[in-house]
């Protein structure tokens, strides 16, 4: 049986009248990926930052967190010290330059200097920042900010990194640089947890999803099994639509949903030629025939609109 | 799964210690730019003050010149100006702005460590701004007047760093009650500054009005100015001593109390 580093059981968060965690249950195993997605205001970092006592979970008889077997109210040291939090803001010390700020976090680890710096040394060639060692920090891009803080996560060797939307604002080729990377820790033995709302993301890297809604648990699954089971396998994209849906709906062939918000028609289908022939009756260019993929369940999940909180 | 290595999360002493260094070592990377006016602030304040308008302040002030009563007091008040900016704008910048905590509390240390490591800190802070103006001082009385007892005013920065914390505790409090950082403005204007000119530093607090002379007592700035006084010779009783000592203890110990209780509440959700 594969071991858990993380078993949440009936979590909650309430801050005032608002219920932040609704009632959490979920487990990771070691050297898996787990990912949370959900819009803004879901309770994704809320839910982490419970990990590890930033955040205390609502008092309940039967409400657990159990992270490397410590409960973090009570024994958030030890499981700080197993774990690496990759925070949602950048917060490196300006004054210091790269690797200082590396040498100074080790600190709180009471790593005997010698040792930090070789760490920090290979966590710098790790992320390749190497070259960029002794630049200040207001000097670096915020693909860099973002290895860097990533590399002060490391420095410890965690067995469990936590990661708060580690690519959000970053350019592409950034974020594949930092997807490689955290593919390859996973493949050293490190357990991921990460909150994301790029589905791209989520598939590119988590072996289990949980899409959080409202601070509820949606769906959970790996990527492929919520494509199966929650969506139909291709989309009929018009956007830009004059047309009436109302008069697309009257005309649809059989196994085909249709789905419109705003100037967006999407029809969904597991039969492509059912999709084609209502192409067929559009005209050309404005249309877009596609694969469906994990937004489409995403959207489908926790609605188009947006609520309050986002 | 419990993990079967021990788990050798660095030890309380240590976790304080660690903070305490982050904050020196983010200070000292600029130590020209930090370290220079504490040196300077004095100079400036013995000239205008302490020369300048000393000079129609013919009256002895307990035996001593006025140049010299002003500086024994400059000593302690070096100490409450930094530790009380520090643990308000300082603390709050690494609150909110920078973001700074929450890098540190992904780190093994608990929000407590952080707070009373942040206390620490400004008493050190403390101990090295009353040092300063304790500089300045020698320099100035080994070539000219001489204006500290010496060797008595050597203690200057342990008394700073008492001082210091005292003031952190404080302004610790105060910050976990701030939404935006223009509300030290208050604090600072309110409450410091008259602590400056009202608590013996300036002039005796038997000057004062009888009626307010009570409020100088209930302030914390008056004790340690009156202890260092104490130290350096000026008339005091042995009551007046332990009252001072005790004052500053428990000011520390339960004004610190509730600064940690409440600003933790601001860390941890």
């Amino acid at each position: 049986m594969e071991t858990s580093v993380i078993q949440v059981q009936n979590v909650s968060k309430t801050f005032g009248a608002l219920r932040a965690v609704d009632n959490l249950s979920f487990e990771v195993p070691e050297k898996t990926c787990f990912g949370f997605l959900g819009p803004n205001g879901a309770g994704k970092t809320t839910m982490m930052k419970m990990l590890y006592a930033r955040a205390l979970r609502d008092a309940g008889r039967d409400s657990r967190i159990d992270v490397f077997g410590y409960d973090p109210a009570g024994q958030e040291l030890h499981i700080k010290y197993l774990s690496g939090v990759v925070p949602q803001e950048d917060n490196l010390d300006e004054e210091l330059n790269v690797i200082q700020n590396l040498l100074l976090f080790a600190r709180f680890y009471n790593m005997p200097p010698a040792k930090a710096r070789q760490r920090a040394e290979e966590l710098l060639d790790f992320l390749e920042l190497t070259e960029k060692k002794t630049s200040q920090i207001r000097n670096l891009s915020g693909g860099m900010k973002r290895r860097l803080v990533i590399a002060r996560a490391l420095l410890n060797q965690p067995r469990l990194l936590i990661l708060d939307e580690p690519t959000t604002g970053l350019d592409p080729q950034v974020r594949h640089v930092i997807w490689d990377k955290l593919r390859q820790l996973k493949k050293q033995g490190t357990t991921l947890l990460l909150t994301t709302h790029y589905m791209e993301e989520a598939f590119a890297l988590c072996d289990t999803i949980l899409i959080l809604h409202q601070g509820q648990k949606v769906l959970q699954g790996s990527p492929k099994e919520l494509l199966a089971e929650y969506i139909e396998q291709y989309v009929l994209e018009l956007t830009d639509s004059e047309t009436d849906p109302d008069t697309l709906r009257n005309r649809l062939p059989a196994r085909v949903r249709i789905d419109a918000s705003g100037q967006t028609i999407r029809f969904y289908s597991n039969d492509i030629e059912a999709l084609k022939s209502v192409a067929d009756q559009l005209p050309v260019g404005q249309y877009y025939l596609r694969q469906s993929n994990l937004e489409d369940v995403f959207l489908k999940t926790t609605g188009r609109t947006l609520n309050e909180k986002q | 799964m419990k993990s079967n290595d021990p788990i050798l999360y660095p030890p309380l002493g240590h976790r304080l210690f660690s903070v305490w260094y982050r904050h020196m070592r983010v200070y000292t990377q600029h130590l020209v730019s930090n370290g220079f006016p504490p040196f300077l602030e004095p100079l400036i304040f013995l000239a205008g003050i302490g020369l300048g308008l000393g000079q129609y302040i013919t009256e002895d002030i307990g035996g001593r010149s006025y140049i010299e009563f002003l500086a024994i007091g400059l000593l302690v008040t070096a100490s409450m100006w930094t530790a009380s900016f520090e643990c308000t704008f300082g603390t709050f910048i690494r609150l909110e702005f920078q973001k700074v905590y929450d890098g540190m509390l992904a780190a093994p240390i608990t929000a407590n460590d952080l707070i009373i490591g942040e206390i620490f800190w400004a008493g050190s802070k403390g101990f090295f701004f009353s040092f300063a103006v304790l500089t300045v001082m020698c320099a100035v009385s080994a070539f000219g007047n001489v204006i500290v007892p010496l060797p008595q005013a050597l203690s200057a920065p342990v008394i700073g760093f008492f001082n210091g914390m005292m003031f952190a505790t404080l302004g610790l409090l105060v910050t976990s009650y701030v939404k935006t950082i223009n509300h030290f403005n208050f604090f600072m204007t309110g409450l410091i500054s008259p602590m400056f000119f009202f608590s013996g530093v300036v002039f005796e607090i038997d000057r004062l009005p009888k009626n307010i002379q009570p409020i100088a007592e209930i302030v914390p700035l008056t004790h340690s100015v009156r202890l260092m006084r104490s130290i350096c010779g000026d008339a005091s009783t042995l009551l007046m001593n332990v009252w001072d000592v005790l004052y500053i203890v428990v000011f520390t110990l339960v004004v610190g109390y509730f600064a940690v209780r409440r600003l933790k509440k601001r860390l941890i959700s």
